[in-house]
């Protein structure tokens, strides 16, 4: 329809656990858009949301614990409000994820040219033959070699970059318009992971996919995103595009984020930087902004006020008070 | 009209209080029914002498299976024993051969499955006697070693704590082995500890868990296998009551006294109700993460 | 793979011998001499030497295991005394109504406990699985001869719709067979159930909580798809494995059930036996025991393989 309805639209997202130890908050605070062909990466630590976030999308939470507040729109439509047919038909279809650990994202008892037309059989009512045999055409586009003979195997006989492959298959099989990727190459060789960034690539660029990336890593980011979602603690915390985050980036955690990671060029320094302080449970949640506590920048507002995410330049949101001051202090990378 | 799951809140929420172990306690409904249950016959067992309003052996033929009635509450027996009274000490006797057993065979199979798990060749022989003595329904391998020994009530502990070593000695030896392969035990070997001392003194209170968890359900097996042998007249010999052979004596009399089977019958199921309970909650209360816990359902 | 079949059925023999060695020895050195107690209290001295040659008791012990392990490799089980019968004729008789019962109990039990885990780790945490979980816990807490007592009472005694006890053969029809067995096998089939039921629910729960499930969730696939397709098959080895042990706990420790319904099988004649001391039934009996053991855990090792490719593949290596 309109050419200017984003892709993917969360605003405000809120996700909540039942858990034994209480209720608590996973997410608070998740916004960000992604337009059709744009590749948003999702960056922060461990713990920080991200594959809540992504999970949420699908509805992949466990549904008797969770709670949603906020809207997922997709094409327009609130996926919070979809009901289970609705959502059964939306995965692996419209919207399709690949996950971190291909070992254990595959069933071990089904041969893998199986689970890949299962989801052709599912979306694209094929007959089991001709859904077998577009599976294996699957294997081929994603380079993995005698895909016949690949198709009859398991997922413990093939190596984790083609298990990884595999599970690109999967998600590619019926042509999603958004692709989640969940960290994809985090439990791959190194020389593999370029690889299977490159698949990725090749194909977001035939399709016109959009890609939300999950990742720790601020070297995919740079190689990959044209956009980029900083989380901490639950919440967006800075979202712009790749280039401005990297040269301009405005929240001291994003700041302190990428000054963490190791330089080969440069001077060799003596201490390696860290920021401050841990990042609290989710049980205790620091009230006003969440970082506070471990800002070089805080003040008593900081403490007291949760600041929300705000436009402060074109295409650049940031959730902090001071963010004035901090553009003002520190630049790392000059190009 | 389609199902919807979905629950939209738009209220901020409140954060309970982390849960502590005394709640967690509470708020685990099988360990507190199965508590509650052992506590209350734990203390009949203890006080069975106050709660009973006649002898156990005091024979009274003219009253011989009489159905229960004010005077006896569960009736009485084919000798005109109070049943009531007998299931009394039938619920003490059962449980100290129970505690017994479990506590011996809990000991030995402790020791035997630890090193089991640290010495090679041990674990081949002890691990073959205990494939051997698995196989062995527990019931027929009790049967064997009683008519062997002879029916006294001590043999009757003997047999059992028998037939449930290899059960326990086996869950030590897997516990053991994970734990075993833990970093830290080849910190401690590095660091010169003895085996015995990091048998002992490290892997042991390590696999407490999984093996608390596995002497309540052998303590309950113990209880229904006692039972059994008894039903079958090889268990606790007469006329000292346990809730078995009260059973065995009930059998004869089954169609026109069926007090003398119905009572003791449910002690029997009260007391291993209770440990099974006490099992499956522990082992819950042990490991919250466990997937078998019962989810925390959404209930706003 | 025929070679793992042939090296788990060598392994048996080593696994037999242990076993024949320690009976032999447990029996032989208990108290009460069975010529004695075949005879009686009144015997004479002579009589009891007489009786005891003809069982061939005189000799030294090892000499008395070695025959009888050399009658073994003939097929002679070697002979009751108080039956009169060849042990193995004995045991032959006796497996009849036994295999009936455990084969009935065992389907009565797996059929109800797959239906009601399934539908328990489905329901997990509302009411229909504390039901479920709830009755199943109870069914392991109540000794079988309680159960089996209590169905009697009721269907044989007050209603009068089926027999208290006794047994027939298949050979006098097949209603007249199984009329015996419906409370025996109504009674061990519960709490087949209940134990079967609990290790389903377990399993299947342990298995919806592994990475391929959310998968498979986020491929679309159905609900019930995700059960029965994807989490059952990987789920159903330890089930199996519960299935085919306490199959053999059916065959070979019946005996309590079998007393109380007074059905002619092997645990009441290997029950029989130990009390009146009928050495060469024993003997045999325990050979029976753990080749039975063994070969139901093969079969499950083989089921094993064929479930899951991971298995197969350690197999053939």
């Amino acid at each position: 329809m309109s050419q200017t309805m984003p892709l993917l639209k969360i605003e405000d997202l809120q996700v909540d656990f039942a858990t034994h130890q209480g209720e608590v908050s996973a997410i608070d605070g998740v916004s960000f858009e992604l337009e059709e062909g744009e590749i948003l990466g999702v960056v922060g630590e461990s713990g920080c949301g991200k594959s809540v976030t992504a999970e949420a999308i699908l509805q992949l939470l466990d549904e008797d614990s969770t709670f949603y507040d906020g809207k997922i729109m997709f094409n327009g439509e609130n996926l919070l409000e979809y009901d289970k047919k609705k959502m059964e038909k939306l995965r692996g279809n419209d919207i399709a994820m690949i996950f971190q650990d291909p070992m254990s994202s595959l069933n071990p008892v089904m041969s893998i040219g199986k689970q890949i037309a299962e989801s052709i059989r599912i979306h694209q009512s094929a007959t089991k033959k001709d859904a077998y045999k577009k599976a294996i055409e699957l294997l081929k586009l994603t380079g993995i070699p005698s895909p016949d003979q690949r198709a009859k195997e398991y997922p413990h006989e093939l190596s984790g970059g083609m298990r990884q492959r595999v599970m690109i298959a999967i998600a590619l099989s019926c042509q999603p318009k958004l692709l989640i990727a969940d960290e994809p190459t985090t439990a791959l060789d190194v020389t593999i992971q370029a690889q299977i960034l490159d698949l990725i690539t090749s194909f977001q660029k035939q399709l016109n996919m959009g890609i939300i990336l999950i990742t720790h890593d601020f070297g995919v980011i740079a190689n990959m995103c044209t956009k980029v979602a900083v989380m901490y603690l639950g919440q967006v915390i800075e979202e712009t595009d790749v280039r401005t985050l990297f040269k301009r980036p405005f929240h001291p955690y994003t700041i302190g984020l990428m000054k963490s990671v190791p330089q080969i060029e440069g001077e060799r320094v003596e201490h390696l930087h860290s920021i401050d302080g841990t990042v609290p449970s989710l049980f205790q949640i620091p009230k006003g902004c969440r970082f506070a506590p471990r800002c070089k920048y805080a003040s008593s507002t900081c403490e007291n006020k949760m600041p929300s995410l705000e436009i402060v330049e074109k295409n650049h949101r940031v959730r902090c008070w001071h963010y004035d001051e901090v553009k003002k202090g520190e630049l790392i990378y000059a190009d | 009209m389609s199902e919807s799951t979905k629950v939209l809140v738009n209220k901020p929420l409140s954060i309970r209080k982390t849960a502590n172990k005394k709640s967690r306690f509470f708020s685990n409904r099988l360990l507190l029914v199965g508590s509650i249950l052992l506590v209350i016959t734990t203390l009949i067992g203890v006080f069975a002498s106050f709660l009973s309003p006649y002898e156990i052996l005091e024979i009274d033929p003219k009253n011989r299976l009489a159905a229960p009635s004010n005077v006896h509450w569960f009736g009485t027996d084919n000798f005109g024993r109070d049943v009531f009274s007998r299931t009394m000490y039938g619920v003490r006797i059962s449980l100290l051969i129970g505690v017994t057993v479990t506590l011996v065979a809990s000991v030995i199979g402790l020791t035997v499955g630890l090193l089991a798990s640290y010495y090679k060749l041990l674990d081949h022989i002890f691990m073959r006697i205990c494939d051997g003595l698995f196989a062995f329904p527990s019931i027929l391998l009790a049967i064997a070693i009683m008519s062997a020994l002879g029916p006294k009530s001590i043999n009757v502990i003997i047999a059992l704590v028998l037939v449930f070593i290899p059960s326990i000695a086996r869950i030590v030896r897997s516990a053991a082995l994970v734990v075993k392969e833990k970093v830290f035990i080849e910190a401690l070997q590095a660091q010169g500890a003895s085996s015995l001392r990091i048998l002992f003194l490290h892997i042991a209170p390590n696999i407490l868990a999984p093996l608390i968890v596995q002497v309540t359900f052998v303590f309950a097996v113990t209880i229904l296998t006692e039972a059994s042998l008894s039903f079958l007249g090889a268990g606790i010999p007469a006329p000292l009551p346990s809730l078995g052979n009260m059973l065995y004596d009930g059998k004869l009399a089954i169609y026109n006294a069926w007090w003398m089977t119905v009572f003791p019958g449910l002690f029997i199921i009260l007391i291993v109700l209770g440990l099974n309970l006490f099992g499956d909650g522990l082992r819950d209360y042990l490991d919250p993460k466990s997937k078998q816990t019962v989810k925390r359902r959404k209930n706003r | 793979m025929s070679g793992y079949i042939i090296k788990r059925l060598l392994s048996l023999i080593p696994v037999l011998l242990v076993v024949a060695v320690v009976v032999f020895l447990i029996i032989h050195i208990t108290p009460g001499n069975p010529a004695m107690i075949i005879l009686g209290e009144g015997a004479t001295p002579e009589q009891i030497e007489e009786l005891n040659q003809k069982l061939g008791l005189d000799k030294p012990l090892i000499a008395q295991f070695f025959i009888w392990l050399a009658n073994i490799a003939q097929g002679d089980f070697g002979t009751s005394y108080f039956l009169g019968k060849p042990v193995l004729t004995a045991f032959l008789e006796n497996a009849g109504p036994t295999l009936s019962l455990a084969v009935l109990s065992q389907l009565i039990g797996v059929s109800i406990a797959l239906l009601l885990g399934i539908a328990a780790a489905k329901n997990q945490g509302r009411i229909k699985d504390d039901l479920i979980s709830g009755t199943s816990l109870i069914g392991i807490s109540i000794p079988s001869f309680l159960l089996g007592s209590f169905l009697i009472m009721i269907f044989a005694v007050q209603l009068k719709i089926l027999p208290v006890s006794g047994y027939a053969p298949l050979s006098q029809g097949i209603w007249e067979h199984l009329k015996y067995l419906i409370l025996p096998s109504i009674t061990l089939g519960t709490i087949q159930a209940a134990l079967i039921t609990r290790m389903t629910r377990s399993s299947l729960l342990d298995t919806l909580s592994e990475n391929f499930i959310k998968t498979a969730k986020a491929k679309g696939v159905s609900e019930k798809a995700i059960l029965l397709k994807h989490t059952l098959r990987v789920a159903f080895l330890p089930i199996l494995t519960v299935i085919g042990e306490s199959f053999a706990g059916l065959v070979t420790g019946a005996a309590v059930t079998e007393s109380l319904f007074n059905i002619p099988g092997l645990g009441q004649l290997i029950v029989a036996s130990i009390n009146r001391r009928d050495y060469a039934v024993i003997q045999g009996a325990v050979l029976m025991i753990t080749v039975v053991y063994v070969l139901m855990n093969l079969l499950v090792d083989l089921l094993y393989a064929v479930i899951d490719p991971r298995v197969r593949n350690s197999y053939q290596a």
